[in-house]
């Protein structure tokens, strides 16, 4: 679908999935690399815990449909080269702190000059600009300065990210339909711009607005164990079940009192509850509850009905229950289990890749949506460091042999 | 002009993860209607932050950021003569969104199949938790539920304890960037080819590249990942320590030896920067316990605040754990916009969160407040579709317009 465009991509973990959406997309994506390989090829987990810049699964998961070249961007020879491939390219993507890039003659505006059509995405900690545009990040330190982080975990203990590192994530995804929006805009235009986004504003989507709390004059939303609270309202989310855990909502309002009721009724069936039980408002049960004319205590013992009932069931059979009843239960789900999910094979979720000089192919989560026209298409694993050095930097950009063994020889490539 | 002031959309979508997607269309200045039952308005209408904690039709601020600068048309999509409205706004529209279970625009025939009839190179968009196919299609959830079945709440765990879970409908803040980026990539190939299409959102699905690394290790290495706490494989120490105040918080990274060594400056113990039990990477991760108590000790003694400016000075990675009233007054955020003042018809000042990007040539239309239920309908029914005042008439006596 995107096969007419040609992406660069300078980035570190900040942009790496950017890129790769442009190729999943069909664009020819060009990973440029320092010689000797990205930091991120530096980064666990590894294939077998072998540390190779080759074996790195985070450089994996986020470079497949991209072909790769080394290139030394700090000395002149490196620069000449990019800028002849800058001058035949639709995108570039960078990650470097703000300014570090110009100071290279590699800034927006140098490149512009030499192609104005260039649409080029910067994905920063905190912008391009701004008091904070210099601060030193981390993920744990985009999610805390987003808002996001204060409320995961268990309050008992200190604020709790997600383990496998989400800030850049969501920027990546942010940068790519920023992207996306210029390219439209270039079509009738004829220029390009410059995409400027901050993973700390990125993030602040995962507070689902809770972030507004303070302006609206609203309660703020405050993590608990497996659960959130709101106001005085304890809301269990995690339930422990006979093999595992589960997330069930049971949760009031017009809309998600209906599930609550349904839950109920199942309950009552089944011999768990009384009549009585079953037959309370549960569409206005929140306002009871706050108001004080349904006592807290009595929540709390239906809540308790509900744990020994979950308790009784494995994680499948509660999943049962919910697909037929249209219950709010759903199991909280492992690596392998996803892996091996009937749902997702029903679909042909995962694509293999074949990394031949390991002799194994890997199951890659499959394309983030299906496109009846343009399916989207796993065309190469992840690439070795520089390799496509040779077809491009000789096949596309004409360079000799002899050309490509003296810049090897100097460092560049 | 706008990027996308040639765009329009019709927008059947409802909570978070489908009006996030066309909530970044219409900030680039697409035309988007979405159409809602009065009788069964959005869920999201329901969900907090309320204005003044007072839950309404217009005080979600929830539901106003998702939403904001759409056009409101109320429609009775029971009624059957709702569905030749729908199909002349279709005729009209480039794109159409959904984000409902499965089975419900087929009830209404106004499937893929059924509109690309009316319009044959139509952009459709449906979204929903699992995806259209496959043995728990009709699952009916929100994203909490999404982000239990694809790993996240496995994944945000302390090693000792039952799992904790992402805060909130997780995969719905990762699905609408997919679905706006398809959306964006269909209308460039129909561009170039004259073809429209359908495309099939998971949500579950869009959101598991948000854990590819988690995944493939489980695959490739044949064990399953497990949550690790705040511990990161690269780098030590990788925590949140206690500050001064109630629930005050200072995340703290040291990527390399050097901002340990800095850190042991601001801690006023240079004794551990270089002792062996600290020195380096690899010694700092064998003794987490150990390095979390000292780091603890010394920041319950200042706010969070403080331990921020103080190690950023010296470029170690810290931040202030932030809450709402941090995040609103934070200097960076405000330089970039991040909350958008607007004037609501119903609930007057109010603020919603801005485009979370920005686009040095063609920025983000100054947002426009979400519509209230039907506010938009004559402009729709008048200046979209051409209808005159009789037939309006006509639709709102039968009920179709709401």
């Amino acid at each position: 679908m995107f096969s007419p465009y040609r992406v660069l991509d300078l980035t570190t973990e900040r942009g790496l999935l950017c890129a790769q959406i442009l190729g999943d997309l069909g664009a020819d994506v060009i990973k440029v690399e320092p010689p000797g390989g990205s930091p991120v090829r530096r980064l666990a987990p590894f294939y077998q815990d072998v540390a190779d810049p080759n074996r790195s699964i985070y450089w994996w998961a986020y470079n497949r449909n991209k072909r790769s070249i080394t290139l030394n961007l700090k000395t002149d020879d490196g620069r000449e080269l990019f800028h002849r491939l800058a001058a035949r390219s639709h995108f570039l993507i960078e990650s470097d702190n703000p300014g570090y890039l110009a100071t290279l003659r590699l800034g927006y505006p140098d490149l512009a000059a030499h192609n104005h059509q260039l649409i080029y995405v910067s994905i920063t900690p905190f912008g391009q600009d701004g008091p904070k545009a210099s601060y030193a990040d981390s993920d744990l330190i985009i999610l805390a300065a987003g808002g996001p982080l204060l409320l995961g975990g268990d309050e008992d203990r200190p604020p709790l990210r997600v383990s496998v590192p989400q800030a850049y994530l969501h920027a990546s995804a942010d940068a790519a339909a920023g992207a996306l929006i210029a390219h439209h805009e270039r079509q009738r235009s004829g220029q390009g711009q410059h995409v400027d986004v901050s993973a700390q504003q990125s993030v602040t989507i995962a507070t689902q607005a809770n972030n507004l709390a303070y302006r609206l004059r609203a309660d703020e939303a405050r993590r608990m164990s497996g659960g959130v609270k709101l106001g005085s309202l304890r809301v269990p989310l995690v339930w422990r079940a006979m093999d595992g855990y589960v997330t069930l909502g049971f949760l009031f309002g017009r809309q998600l009192g209906l599930f609550s009721q349904r839950l109920m009724n199942y309950l009552h069936e089944l011999g768990v509850c009384d009549a009585a039980t079953r037959d309370k408002d549960w569409i206005g049960y929140g306002g009871l509850l706050l108001s004080g004319r349904e006592p807290m205590a009595e929540y709390e013992r239906v809540v308790a009905l509900i744990a020994e009932f979950v308790a009784s069931r494995t994680k499948a059979e509660l999943f049962d229950a919910a697909l037929e009843r249209g219950l709010l239960i759903a199991p909280i789900t492992t690596m392998n289990e996803v892996l091996e999910s009937p749902q997702l094979q029903a679909r042909h979720y995962f694509q293999e890749l074949e990394h031949p000089e390991l002799e194994r192919s890997f199951p890659y989560p499959g394309p983030f949506a299906k496109f009846s026209e343009t399916p989207l298409t796993y065309r190469r694993r992840p690439p070795l460091v520089g390799e496509h050095n040779r077809e491009i930097f000789c096949g596309e950009l004409g360079l000799g042999e002899d050309r490509l063994a003296d810049l090897a020889r100097k460092g560049i490539i | 002009m706008l990027p996308l002031d040639d765009v329009k959309v019709v927008d059947f979508m409802w909570a978070l993860a489908g009006p996030g997607t066309t909530r970044t269309l219409a900030d680039y200045g697409a035309t988007v209607v979405r159409i809602e039952s009065a009788n069964r308005v959005d869920g999201a209408r329901t969900v907090g932050p309320f204005i003044d904690n007072k839950p309404a039709n217009d005080g979600s601020g929830l539901f106003g950021t998702y939403n904001a600068g759409k056009l409101g048309l109320a429609l009775d999509l029971n009624k059957p003569q709702a569905r030749e409205t729908v199909l002349d706004l279709v005729r009209w529209a480039d794109v159409v969104c959904e984000s409902f279970s499965p089975k419900a625009m087929r009830a209404w025939r106004l499937d893929y199949e059924s509109l690309r009839k009316v319009k044959p190179d139509l952009i459709m968009l449906s979204s929903c938790l699992m995806g259209q196919s496959g043995p728990t299609s009709k699952f009916v959830g929100f994203g909490n539920m999404a982000a239990a079945l694809a790993g996240f709440y496995h994944l945000c765990a302390w090693p000792d304890r039952p799992p904790s879970g992402p805060f909130g409908a997780y995969t719905d803040y990762i699905a609408p960037r997919f679905g706006a980026i398809s959306v964006l990539a269909a209308l460039d190939y129909r561009r170039r080819t004259g073809k429209g299409q359908y495309i099939d959102q998971s949500q579950a699905e869009s959101a598991l590249h948000f854990l590819t690394p988690a995944l493939l290790s489980s695959a490739a290495n044949g064990q399953t990942e497990q949550g690790v706490g705040n511990a990161d494989p690269n780098y030590a120490p990788h925590g949140v320590y206690p500050s001064l105040g109630d629930d005050r918080w200072i995340a703290i990274t040291c990527k390399t030896d050097e901002h340990w060594q800095s850190l042991c400056t601001a801690m006023g113990r240079s004794d551990l920067a270089s002792h062996g039990d600290f020195a380096t990477l690899a010694a700092r991760q064998q003794n987490p316990g150990e390095l979390d108590k000292i780091i603890g000790e010394w920041s319950r003694g200042l706010t969070a605040q403080t331990a921020e400016v103080r190690l950023q000075q010296m470029g170690v990675p810290a931040s202030v754990v932030q809450d709402s009233n941090d995040v609103s007054r934070d200097p960076q955020l405000a330089a970039r916009g991040y909350l958008a003042e607007i004037v609501h018809p119903v609930c007057g000042n109010t603020v919603v969160e801005g485009s979370r990007f920005r686009l040095s040539r063609t920025p983000a239309i100054a947002a426009r407040p979400a519509p209230t239920v039907g506010g938009d309908n004559q402009y729709v029914l008048k200046s979209i579709l051409g209808y005159d005042q009789d037939r309006i008439t006509e639709l709102v006596a039968a009920g179709v317009i709401e």
